[in-house]
């Protein structure tokens, strides 16, 4: 049980870091498109 | 145990799978192709990246192809603690970095690269120093870089090695080439996607086709005490300990890393590098597993190459379609780390040897920018004629990981402690590597008193390393009574041990003689410097 949790756990990890990048950038890009300029 | 055969893609699937990436690819950085006559644009997308585009960026630039192989074979060497030895003092790497990239853009907001700070600070030879250790370094990693594609290519596919390293450069170099850096962090999100999507999809596929949990345990009964053990003292010394003690230096002597810490909005510092320590850490961690189960699943790598792990368990536990999502993670992970590094390497020569030195005060930006583009074209056909003949390199990767250990003292000093002086940081970085090469290379016997005094000055450089630490997150008297007590322990626990290890000896002695060096050339000083010259002596090109 714990190796499986230890082994699974850093998929887990991964796909929240991936929530919390791609929602940032889609407000960045929101945020760039209404104030009329590029996002970078 | 199944039969380690690689899957091998037809010569078609393979050109779609790369024409694909890099195609696409392509056309993402093309959504950042505007205001190409700004070099600080070109360099730093002016200082205004935010949040999202900056983690992913630097999560996308730490991964290179060598941390999954090198994950992966730490598993299987090492056993339970083996992948996390590897990615996460890869992981800390970023993290460390942070509280210090915030004082360099305090002291510098308008920065390119740090050896330009350096030059503002003590002039053009620490600058020089710093910028070239920089410039070997980028070169390097695209030519590891390079290798890596040559070498996934010949395994799974029937296309040749040096036919994988040539797609791999003229890939990158075509996106990476108008835009420059805001290219290569505009497809940094896109490949750090890919990434993430892939890993959270396979580390599971891979786990269940393997039997899961009932299948993994029964491992326990083939592997070594010291694999089963987390805790393992030889996981520590050979694969933990070395990486930890670059935790710093690694920050310091990557522009890649400088890079990002000057284009990010200064206020986003902290959440982004924090964040990129997360995504880094649980992909490499991840993906580190798979070596691990390996292990338990009594594989054995093909022809004892640690290095085919990977293609091996995908090939033995994985259908196509998913063995071609993992060819493009490590496609794309390659190209993130090379883009980045072209895009350093462009900065670096564009700021520090051209407009610091070699325009004298007469700034031409379409020449600036023009030699940026040269410099990517040049970098890209080295890396290339270097990964192509596969040469042996580990000499001068040995000596630029020493020569970054001899520069985090005296940098990270010289941004804090108003005298430090050029003469005390280039003897403390030339002495320490002198140092660090009598030990590494074991040029003098490491016997008797000499040994002794090397590891008195290696336990100074612990100290130094958890000092530094320290520094980086509360204060001075915390870190000068933290790196005290390590440093005492270190020698008492150094005295007549550590000389067995030269690896971990030479490097911790390049921290040591130069932070001793820097402390005793300063205050032997009564120069003092105002910090607040650093700002006025860095502007903006496009002004």
């Amino acid at each position: 049980m714990m190796l499986s949790l230890y082994i699974l756990i850093w998929p887990v990890i991964s796909a929240a870091v991936l929530f919390v990048i791609v929602r940032a950038f889609f407000k960045d890009m929101a945020e760039a498109k209404r104030e009329e300029r590029d996002i970078i | 145990m199944l039969d380690p055969v690689f899957y091998q893609f037809s010569t078609s699937t393979t050109l779609i799978l790369l024409v694909g990436f890099y195609g696409l690819t392509f056309l993402f950085s093309t959504l950042a192709s505007k205001k190409s006559d700004s070099v600080d644009g070109y360099m730093v997308a002016n200082g205004a990246v935010g949040f999202g585009i900056a983690a992913a960026s630097m999560t996308a630039t730490w991964i290179w192809a060598a941390s999954f192989y090198g994950a992966a074979s730490s598993g299987y060497q090492y056993g339970l603690s083996g992948s996390l030895h590897y990615g996460f003092w890869g992981a800390l790497m970023i993290l460390f970095i942070y509280p210090y990239g915030q004082r360099f853009r305090e002291l510098a907001p308008r920065a390119r690269t740090l050896a330009e700070i350096m030059q503002a600070r003590h002039g053009t030879s620490s600058q020089l120093i710093l910028a070239i250790s920089n410039l070997v370094g980028s070169i390097i990693s695209l030519m590891v870089n390079f290798t890596a594609a040559g070498a996934l290519v010949s395994v799974l596919t029937p296309l040749s090695f040096e036919t994988g390293v040539m797609i791999a450069g003229v890939g990158v170099l075509s996106y990476t080439l108008w835009s420059g850096f805001r290219a290569s962090i505009l497809t940094d999100f896109a490949q750090v996607v890919a990434m993430m999507l892939v890993a959270i999809v396979l580390i599971p596929w891979i786990y269940f086709n393997m039997g899961g949990s009932e299948a993994l345990s029964q491992g326990f009964n083939i592997i070594t005490a010291e694999q089963a053990d987390f805790f393992s003292t030889k996981a520590m010394l050979e694969q933990g300990a070395p990486f930890f003690v670059a935790v710093l230096a690694y920050g310091i002597g990557n522009q890649t890393i400088a890079q990002r810490l000057f284009a990010v909005r200064q206020d986003l510092i902290k959440s982004s590098f924090i964040t990129a320590t997360l995504g880094y850490g649980s992909i490499v961690i991840g993906l580190g597993m798979l070596g691990m189960m390996a292990l338990f699943m009594g594989m054995t790598p093909y022809e004892g190459d640690l290095n085919n792990l990977i293609p091996q368990v995908a090939s033995a536990y994985l259908p196509p379609v998913a063995i071609g999502m993992l060819f493009i993670l490590v496609i794309g992970s390659l190209s993130s780390t090379a883009d980045s590094d072209l895009s350093a390497l462009s900065a670096i020569v564009m700021t520090d040897i051209y407009a610091k030195n070699l325009a004298k005060g007469k700034i031409d930006n379409k020449k600036m920018l023009l030699l940026g583009r040269i410099t990517m074209i040049i970098a890209t056909a080295l890396g290339l004629i270097l990964a192509s003949f596969s040469l042996d390199i580990l000499v001068m990767l040995v000596f630029v990981g020493a020569l970054w250990g001899t520069l985090v003292f005296p940098v990270i000093a010289s941004c804090y402690w108003d005298r430090v002086t050029n003469r005390a940081f280039l003897s403390a970085v030339l002495g320490g590597l002198i140092l660090f090469c009598l030990v590494r290379f074991e040029w003098i016997a490491l016997v008797g008193a000499w040994a002794s005094s090397l590891e008195f000055i290696a336990a100074v450089g612990g100290g130094t390393v958890i000092g530094l630490m320290f520094f980086g997150f509360t204060n001075r008297n915390v870190a000068l009574i933290a790196g005290s007590i390590v440093g005492v322990l270190c020698a008492y626990y150094f005295h007549d041990f550590l000389r067995d290890y030269t690896v971990l000896l030479g490097s911790l002695v390049a921290y040591g003689a130069s932070t001793i060096i820097c402390t005793a050339v300063s205050l032997a000083s009564n120069e003092r410097f105002d910090f607040a010259l650093i700002h006025e002596r860095i502007q903006h090109f496009d002004d």
